[in-house]
């Protein structure tokens, strides 16, 4: 039982490090607490569904489409709200306030458009059946939406550490002051992370009705509560620290459905008061924040 | 005895003071003149995740209110005429708090004349001190909690479903009977700590602990209704070696169960789980008829085909339903029937009751037990209120995804079957 839950909880912890990577990716840039990063990811996976029942189009082809149009709605979005939120005096605490009224509209609409039921995408679109690790079976789709998260952090890292646009992105993410005067296009920079923070957050959506069972236009809040655990305890502001915070959050779910099964969904909110209260600065620490 | 005289008389006492304060204020309009209007206060959740089972009852009694409507309104025999309905609902968002906060809006500013609460056990459970606060009859739709009945409320009532802790009745019987003499002995209840499910496993658990049980429960244990993923617990059930896992929660939970079952190796010789008898349309819609074959649930009346002697058939319903609604996203199933049914009580209580003060309205709703039969069978309350008609057989799914009754053996159509298929 413990390296079952040892075992599925890193491959569900690979799923949430995908699903709060764009998170801290927009935060870690712009300074802005996206709080729609869970409807956003609600709408990826409606995406996938829709594309799958009416386009017969398998998850993982529709995967890259989902990265690419998301990518294309973050920019004129970002041109559209953030510049403004970013000039204001306290940009992260507005940032509350206007991204909490984008989840309110973009979950209202949804239910108007989708309906309150619950979907799903058939097991078999990503094969059904166990894989088996080290004597341990886990669900394929597990597996596959892991392996695609990994997939997603090594192509955030490439593009971070190894590309020219990477290298202002980091500067912006030290200080966007500074990176201004230095000539950096900041805003175009900071577009291009915001677009870049949504795609991943469709990308996650596209393999949450196999991770969580089914989709609902309700489940944007339950899905934030769980990202921001995962980032906070990863360390806020540090995309790569999110692998750790997914990972803790994932193993600590399931140690806790294993052996404290009524009070799992304690689990974030735990982490997250017994990190802001013992190492407020994430488990990394103040040192890898600025990335 | 002399207990039982004193609680006798208590329980008179109790009804004399019901009576009397329900006479005034907020409802007694019963010798003025006919209001225009007759005012159903509701809530419903249009989004969260109560709104799966929450928008079929709205939407299916805001259906009943325009057929009403559409015939001159419902008859009102406080008025010997018929009158207009208006159904004020509003949305909680699946929020106990904003419930709470909307409760309390219908009854002191809106001045309902007749008061529903949300569906489900969770929206219900604030409703109900609310309503008693208040001096208001509470008709609820599917809050199957135990805790909210009792003796002393006398502001309550369960319209469509049987009280969580009678529901499982024929569930226990099955277990300890014929499941049992199939081998299916070692019992696994996994359920989602709610009030709904949570009274049907305590129920369960007790029926099986009784002595001369032949069933064993070799796992027990509940997880929060948020819950979306089961691999663990299954892999933690499959480690105790049972027969028949009972899986108890609601549709997200179902379907996120039965998803993960299929994607592992453990198979179990017997599954039940409650919402595939419930919303069917849903269950098969997530899991396919692969999925669902061989599991055992609930047969609700959509399996059942009643004969209604007031309001319409299943068919009749769901063809209405879908006619108003279809394509809207909200699929007919069990809780849109529920909430036809709340309707059909409601019309009900209006034709019979002497006024409209609450405690007239009590009296009707309690004068219709035992006689009113729709299509989810005989409405019958118990003194505290409690649904304990409209009982729901046990059913077994084929391999066609077709739905058999296995238990009792008076309504069943086809045999129990282990390992199936």
């Amino acid at each position: 039982m413990l390296l079952h839950a040892l075992l599925g909880g890193v491959v569900f912890g690979c799923y949430f490090t995908l699903v709060g990577l764009g998170l801290n990716l927009v935060f870690g840039v712009m300074r802005i607490v996206n709080l729609a990063h869970g409807d956003v990811l609600m709408l990826g996976s409606f995406a996938a569904y829709f594309l799958f029942h009416l386009a017969a189009l398998s998850p993982l082809s529709a995967a890259p489409l989902i990265v690419v149009g998301f990518f294309l709605l973050g920019l004129p979005f970002y041109y559209l709200v953030v510049p403004r939120l970013a000039a204001s005096r306290d940009a992260e605490m507005l940032s509350f306030i206007l991204f909490f009224g984008v989840q309110q509209i973009i979950e209202a609409l949804a239910a108007i458009a989708f309906g309150s039921s619950e979907r799903s995408i058939p097991g078999r679109a990503l094969g059904i059946g166990a894989v088996h690790l080290w004597g341990q079976s886990l669900p394929r789709a597990w597996v596959i939406s892991a392996l695609v998260a990994l997939a997603a952090v090594l192509a955030l890292y490439l593009y971070l550490y190894h590309t020219r646009l990477g290298l202002l992105t980091r500067a912006v993410m030290a200080s966007r002051e500074e990176a201004r005067a230095s000539g950096i296009d900041i805003h175009r920079v900071s577009a291009i992370a915001f677009g870049i923070g949504l795609a991943l957050a469709g990308l996650a959506g596209v393999f949450a009705p196999f991770m969580l069972g089914s989709i609902t236009p309700a489940m944007g809040s339950i899905i934030n509560l769980a990202a921001f655990a995962v980032i906070v305890v990863g360390t806020l502001g540090n995309p790569l620290g999110t692998v750790l915070g997914g990972l803790v959050y994932g193993v600590g779910l399931l140690l806790m459905q294993t052996y404290l099964s009524a009070w799992a969904d304690l689990l974030p909110n735990l982490l997250l008061i017994l990190v802001l209260l013992v190492r407020p600065s994430g488990l990394l620490g103040r040192r890898v924040r600025l990335a | 005895m002399k207990q039982g005289r004193r609680r006798g008389f208590l329980n008179a006492l109790l009804m004399l003071l019901f009576t009397l304060v329900s006479a005034s204020p907020i409802a007694a309009r019963a010798e003025g003149a006919a209001p225009a209007e007759i005012k159903i206060g509701h809530l419903h959740a249009g989004s969260g995740p109560y709104a799966s089972i929450s928008m079929p009852v709205y939407d299916a009694l805001k259906l009943w209110v325009d057929q009403q409507n559409a015939a001159g309104g419902a008859f009102v025999k406080a008025f010997n005429k018929k009158i207009p309905l208006k159904l004020i609902s509003y949305d909680d968002q699946s929020n106990p708090g904003t419930a709470a906060t909307l409760i309390n809006q219908l009854i002191t500013q809106d001045k309902v004349d007749l008061l529903v609460c949300d569906s489900g056990s969770v929206l219900t459970a604030v409703a109900v001190p609310i309503a008693r606060e208040h001096k208001m009859f509470l008709f609820d739709p599917t809050g199957t909690g135990a805790a909210f009945f009792s003796k002393d409320n006398p502001y309550i009532a369960l319209l469509a479903d049987p009280v969580s802790t009678v529901w499982p009745r024929y569930l226990w019987e099955f277990l300890k009977s014929d499941a049992a003499a199939l081998g299916l002995k070692r019992v696994a209840i996994l359920y989602a700590t709610n009030d709904f499910t949570g009274t049907q496993a305590s129920a369960i658990r007790a029926a099986l602990k009784e002595a001369g049980s032949p069933s064993e429960i070799v796992f027990d244990q509940g997880v929060p209704t948020s819950t979306s993923n089961y691999s663990v617990l299954i892999d933690n059930i499959a480690a105790t070696n049972p027969d028949i896992v009972l899986e108890l929660g609601y549709v997200g939970n179902d379907i996120a169960f039965l998803r993960n079952l299929q994607d592992q190796d453990h198979k179990f010789k017997a599954v039940f789980t409650l919402y595939p008898g419930i919303e069917t349309n849903v269950l098969m819609k997530n899991v396919g008829a692969q999925g669902l074959a061989g599991v055992f649930t609930y047969v609700t009346a959509l399996g059942l085909s009643l004969k209604p002697e007031i309001g319409m058939t299943v068919e009749e319903l769901r063809a209405a339903f879908e006619k108003a609604y279809g394509g809207g996203g909200v699929e007919f199933g069990w809780n849109a029937i529920a909430g036809h049914v709340t309707g059909l009580v409601i019309g009900e209580t209006l034709a019979h009751a002497d006024s409209l003060s609450q405690a007239d309205l009590r009296q009707a709703v309690f004068g219709l037990s035992g006689k009113l039969k729709t299509l989810v069978g005989t409405f019958e309350l118990r003194e505290d209120g409690a649904q304990i008609g409209e009982l729901t057989p046990i059913g077994q799914f084929g391999p066609d995804g077709k739905l058999a009754v296995v238990y009792p053996r008076e309504f069943a159509t086809a045999k129990p079957k282990i390992n199936a298929p």
